[in-house]
């Protein structure tokens, strides 16, 4: 009998959740929390947030190997599950099932979302790098569009409840919450930091704003 | 009944320890459930003749009192098969055997959702009633499906115990406390009726996943006296195609399991197993 490890398919679904958390639930909050400090001005979020962020060593690397690849794999993966599965959210009408579904959506949703937003700023600075000497004003310039705020504000909310949520059922599969009752009352937890992640992103985006 | 279940045992232990709303119904002075007066009752069937055929409905007027069952209509049904429009037809094929909830044959799907005709009452649906086989498993005919491919399921998670071993077998038994016995028997319960299967979105004739009823089976040899010794063995069974990680999490199967089976309790703590194993995997034991 193979053993778990030589087991690509467990390895795969295993590498596959973990990935959701690190490095990508993790660098989602960090973007949130970054991104929060537009309200300090456009002089600050320049110089502070993006500056530094611009002049890290490693940058592209980084970029690539923390944040892409295990995006890409998460998502590739991620749409693989969806064929799998066969979700009836209006037969069984329960909770669980309708994020199940969910889940479902919000990923398939967040891959259209991730190619806009990365096209519109890292693609897009990479064509006129100019863009990056004035970030503020650019996100400024963009989000002022209400088609492209209403955008912002959707993959960010169906972002944080990928994640929330992912949490929550992430914790099934690792056996943090073994019975039905812990199960539910971390769902809660879940809840709220989907509602603190939102509300953050949320303040972020309108710190852009005029 | 006095006897409390303790703290941690799910919910459902109730179900075991208080007979009184059973004895009660049996009596028949259960205030709870209304007078029954309904005096007749409308049933759409989906049919098919055969594995490889179409299917298609009819429809039916039948006799009843409220606190019939699905499967007593059934039978009726199959002494008089007669459509609303008068036609005769073959009677409907479908499969019942205990008639009391434990065998596990007469799973269908009512009103779109898997329930035991057997233990369906009439007066619990309002209007026509709606029966078709069981989901995601191959009819048959009519409302009989095979689901043969649940005990494939079980041979793959090694759902039995080695009796013969490298211990003594006339040793008395090992111990249980009172407490694992009361959780261990919630899971025994499972009659492999199948609803859960079919309820699950992950589980269906054309994925591995061997479905949360199995793995519910898992989680209590696991931790069974004599179980507990090949444990290893069925996680590993379960570490791999169609094995736990299948599972989406989507908790139909404990919605609709008519033994209430903590079946999302077996999945997590089959989930913490795993991961231990993992663990053990990697770095050694
Ligand atoms: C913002 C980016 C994303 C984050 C932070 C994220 C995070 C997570 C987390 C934490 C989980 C839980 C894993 C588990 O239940 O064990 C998860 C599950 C999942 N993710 Fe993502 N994800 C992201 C993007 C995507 C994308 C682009 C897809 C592509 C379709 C996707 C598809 C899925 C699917 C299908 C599941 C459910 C897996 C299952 O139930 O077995 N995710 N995600
Ligand atoms: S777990 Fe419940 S629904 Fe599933 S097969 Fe067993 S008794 Fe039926
Ligand atoms: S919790 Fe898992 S096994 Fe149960 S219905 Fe959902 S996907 Fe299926
Ligand atoms: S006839 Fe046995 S469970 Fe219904």
């Amino acid at each position: 009998m193979q053993t778990s490890i030589h087991d690509s398919h467990f390895i795969l679904r295993r590498l596959h959740s973990l990935f959701g958390l690190i490095p990508i639930g993790g660098f989602l909050v960090l973007h949130i929390w970054e991104n929060g400090q537009s309200h300090l001005g456009a002089e600050y979020f320049n110089y502070y947030v993006a500056q530094p962020i611009m002049h890290t060593t490693y940058l592209l690397i980084i970029e690539i190997v923390v944040i892409a690849l295990p995006l890409l794999f998460h998502a590739g993966y991620g749409l693989v599950i969806i064929g799998s599965g066969s979700a009836e959210p209006f037969r069984y009408r329960y909770r669980r099932n309708w994020l199940y579904w969910l889940q479902r959506v919000s990923g398939v949703a967040i891959v259209a979302f991730l190619a806009l937003h990365i096209g519109l700023t890292r693609v897009a600075a990479w064509l006129d790098p100019a863009i990056y000497q004035d970030l503020f004003g650019y996100m400024q310039q963009s989000l002022t569009q209400p088609v492209t705020l209403v955008v912002y504000l959707l993959g960010l909310w169906l972002s944080v409840f990928h994640l929330s949520n992912g949490l929550a059922t992430a914790a099934i599969a690792w056996g943090l919450t073994t019975n039905a009752a812990a199960q539910r009352r971390f769902g809660y937890v879940c809840l709220l930091i989907g509602v603190i992640l939102g509300s953050l992103g949320t303040h972020a985006l309108i710190g852009f704003l005029p | 009944m006095t006897t409390q279940p303790p703290d941690v045992v799910p919910e459902s232990a109730d179900l075991i320890l208080n007979r009184d709303p059973l004895l009660a119904f049996e009596l028949g002075n259960d205030d709870s459930l209304p007078a029954s007066s309904i005096d007749q009752i409308d049933l759409k069937i989906r049919r098919q003749d055969d594995p490889f055929s179409k299917p298609y409905w009819q429809q039916f007027r039948l006799p009843c009192q409220g606190k019939e069952t699905i499967t007593a209509l059934l039978r009726k049904l199959r002494n008089q098969p007669v459509t609303i429009d008068g036609e005769t037809v073959d009677p409907v094929a479908f499969d019942h055997n205990c008639m009391e909830e434990v065998c596990g044959a007469c799973a269908i799907l009512i009103n779109g959702k898997p329930r035991m005709a057997c233990s369906a009452l009439i007066e619990e649906f309002n209007g026509m009633i709606t029966l078709e086989p069981l989901s995601k498993f191959p009819i048959i005919r009519d409302l009989i499906v095979d689901r043969s491919r649940m005990f494939a399921h079980l041979k793959r998670v090694k759902a039995w115990i080695t009796l013969d071993g490298t211990w003594e077998t006339q040793q008395p038994p090992l111990r249980m406390s009172p407490h694992d016995v009361a959780v261990n028997y919630l899971y025994s319960r499972c009659m492999y009726c199948g609803c859960c299967m079919a309820a699950c979105p992950q589980y269906d004739e054309n994925q591995e996943f061997v479905g949360p009823a199995t793995l519910a089976q898992v989680r209590l040899l696991n931790h069974h006296p004599l179980g507990q010794y090949e444990k290893t063995e069925r996680l590993h069974r379960i570490m791999t195609v169609g094995g736990l990680s299948d599972c989406g999490n989507a908790q139909n199967c404990v919605r609709v399991c008519p033994k209430e089976i903590p079946l999302t309790t077996a999945i997590g703590e089959l989930g913490r197993a795993v991961t231990w194993q993992l663990f053990k995997d990697l770095f050694g034991d």
